[in-house]
């Protein structure tokens, strides 16, 4: 989250963070549970005010706050951006922190397939000097899905190692959704290696600790 | 209908054995990926392929919200032309029928060509059960006969078998060695299936669509065995998921253009027939009987809700070929006929939530099917929707549900949320060993957390 806002005041942006926001909803509202899912998005519809756009450094809140929310609360859309398309779009300089890295990018689904968005996160890795390593079947979903990686835990962790042996040759494998993140990160941690590191975290300070 | 069924942990316990066996998980890699590649560069080659998905879901969705004017323009057609209807219900209503029939002309063999869903009403057992042999006749279908098993995929139901599984299988119906060299098994192939063209007294086929206006039924197959099926014996009967109706010819041309490329790669299937009633005076082949068996079972459950959409499917399996939980789950684990996204969404709509409860979980949502699906089904917002069902139908257990509900009470307060946060920090340690957690764990490693939050820095 710090990285995030570093890297929106580099771009020139004055940054405000909602001290009462919780989360989306979308935890309940992808298992099914609606109820549950609205309770807690009404919250968040309260923190966030709609005049001035919401940045969310995750493909897939921000994939809920922009095509779920709407429908669940039944409120007005709101601007939503998720990272990665709102720095594109800023165009601001970045500082090469990445110069002589290879990394790997992973997509994920929500940011791929609902919002579109695959080039932004790519060319601001390659603005900050990485050279990227592509991974050989970058459509392919990593297995966390929400309540899919304890409900089928077996599967979801036989998608993860597949991701992350693509992943092999780069210094790290970068993604902008904290689900993916903590899941592919979780099974690294056990099997040892690759890296997975949040794009901000790569954009902002670069990709090799 | 309750073939299809199946409990909770059904899925996850066939996928643990798939995926503890490199061959089922070497052989569903190579298929799903070559058809992948095949679908991906035929619908390049289309000159624009969006368009033609909107007017094949368009031309669907119309028959479909209409769809008892269909059937009875269709029934009329039919019958116009000396065919015989009958709508069955159900499984058992369409193998009574079909069992009648081949009692009536004392038929002992019935020739088979493909047909899911002919594998949906099990009606080789209802054959068998009444002394008569079935013979599957599509190269995958037999060998899965000869070896007692279902299919794992609707297109290729035999991905799994090796050359040495088919041969060791046809030399048992030889009683002598066939080597598993592919001409070799081609030709033994040949040699046993040509024996049952030549001698079944019914031939019985699915069909891929039939078209309301002229009463014809189509069908697409890669091998002539739904050539010889249709024309060689006396009787042919013909098993029509009740959904597949188009209005037109043109209309049929549009999903033709669609169902081999999305299916096999194929701009065309190697045979496309379609036939139009049973043989007329002065024709030279074609049976003398034609019957087609309308089947509903469970269908209607489908019409005019929210997951009409789905009856719009034409069981291409392109939705498999791109998800990666069937790639790793296997086709068995879905159950023992339809796999993949369409089958997470079709078989608890078919046989009620409550029958197959881990199915609309069975898929991590990523959207793949979605994408790659000819006909636009929402495949992954329909799973969304059966998720919601779940909940409100009460077939989530208690557990789950109080769960959720805690949750949100204590996320949809701020003081709570932030509290929860800086709890998890404290509960990190524990995590691991109950419920969600312990699951999580199996494989992965918890999460390490931040040593501070973000909204602590402010």
């Amino acid at each position: 989250m710090a990285d995030a806002e570093s890297l929106l005041e580099q771009a020139g942006y004055e940054v405000d963070f909602p001290l009462e926001q919780v989360c989306c909803g979308q935890p309940a509202f992808n298992a099914g549970h609606r109820a549950a899912a609205r309770r807690v998005a009404r919250t968040f519809v309260r923190a966030f005010s709609r005049d001035r756009p919401v940045v969310c450094a995750s493909g897939s809140c921000a994939t809920m706050v922009a095509h779920y929310l709407p429908e669940l609360l039944g409120c007005e859309p709101y601007e939503v951006w998720e990272l990665s398309a709102f720095l594109a779009q800023a165009e601001s300089t970045l500082p090469a922190r990445n110069a002589g890295c290879s990394l790997a990018y992973h997509d994920s689904c929500h940011m791929l397939r609902e919002l579109g968005i695959a080039e932004e996160p790519r060319r601001l890795l390659e603005r900050s000097g990485a050279q990227l390593v592509p991974l050989p079947r970058p459509d392919l979903c990593c297995g966390f899905g929400g309540t899919f990686s304890v409900r089928q835990p077996e599967i979801s962790v036989a998608m993860a190692d597949e991701k992350l042996a693509g992943a092999r040759d780069a210094d790290a494998l970068v993604t902008a959704d904290p689900g993916c993140l903590m899941h592919l990160r979780a099974r690294a941690a056990r099997t040892g290696a690759p890296r997975v590191i949040h794009l901000a975290t790569a954009l902002a300070r670069g990709a090799n600790p | 209908m309750t073939e299809l069924a199946q409990v909770e942990e059904r899925f996850r316990r066939v996928a643990q054995a798939s995926l503890a066996n490199p061959h089922s998980q070497e052989a569903a890699d190579a298929a799903t990926q070559r058809m992948l590649e095949g679908r991906t560069t035929a619908w390049a080659d289309l000159p624009d392929v969006e368009t033609l998905r909107e007017r094949a879901h368009e031309i669907r969705m119309r028959t479909i919200s209409d769809l008892d004017r269909h059937l009875a323009d269709f029934t009329a057609a039919f019958e116009a032309r000396g065919g015989k209807v009958h709508f069955a219900r159900t499984a058992e209503e369409a193998n009574e029928y079909i069992v009648d029939v081949c009692r009536r002309v004392g038929a002992q063999l019935v020739a088979k060509s493909k047909s899911m869903a002919s594998e949906e009403i099990r009606v080789n057992e209802a054959l068998e059960a009444a002394g008569i042999r079935p013979v599957e006749c599509d190269l995958g279908e037999y060998i899965l006969q000869l070896a007692q098993e279902h299919p794992i995929h609707i297109i290729l139901p035999a991905i799994e078998k090796t050359a040495a599984d088919v041969a060791e299988l046809f030399s048992a119906v030889e009683g002598a060695p066939v080597s598993p060299e592919l001409e070799e098994l081609a030709a033994a192939a040949r040699r046993q299936l040509r024996k049952v063209f030549l001698s079944a007294d019914v031939g019985l086929t699915g069909a891929n669509f039939a078209v309301s206006k002229t009463g014809s039924l189509c069908l697409v197959t890669n091998e002539g065995n739904g050539g010889l099926v249709t024309s060689l014996p006396n009787v042919h009967i013909a098993l029509l998921g009740m959904e597949r109706l188009v209005p037109t010819l043109d209309d049929l041309a549009v999903l033709l253009q669609l169902l081999p490329r999305s299916a096999t790669g194929q701009k065309l299937t190697s045979y496309t027939r379609i036939f139009t009633g049973p043989r007329r005076a002065g024709e030279v082949d074609g049976p003398e009987e034609l019957h087609v068996v309308i089947l509903d079972n469970g269908r209607s459950n489908l019409r005019g809700g929210r997951y009409e959409e789905m009856l719009a499917c034409i069981r291409c399996g392109a939705c498999l070929n791109v998800c990666p939980v069937y790639r790793k789950a296997g086709g068995g684990a879905y159950g023992p006929v339809y796999s993949g996204p369409m089958a997470a969404v079709l078989v608890p709509l078919l046989v009620g939530l409550e029958r197959a409860p881990a199915l609309p979980h069975a898929s991590s949502l990523c959207g793949a099917c979605t994408v790659a699906c000819p006909v636009k089904i929402p495949l992954h917002e329909l799973l969304l929707e059966l998720r919601k069902d779940l909940v409100e139908e009460r077939v989530a257990s208690a557990r789950e549900r109080l769960g959720f509900t805690l949750w949100s009470l204590a996320w949809s307060r701020p003081s709570l949320y932030r509290a929860s946060t800086f709890l998890a920090r404290l509960a990190s340690r524990l995590g691991g060993r109950f419920g969600p957690g312990r699951t999580w764990t199996l494989g992965r490693e918890l999460p390490v957390l931040a040593r501070r939050r973000f909204r602590d820095l402010r």
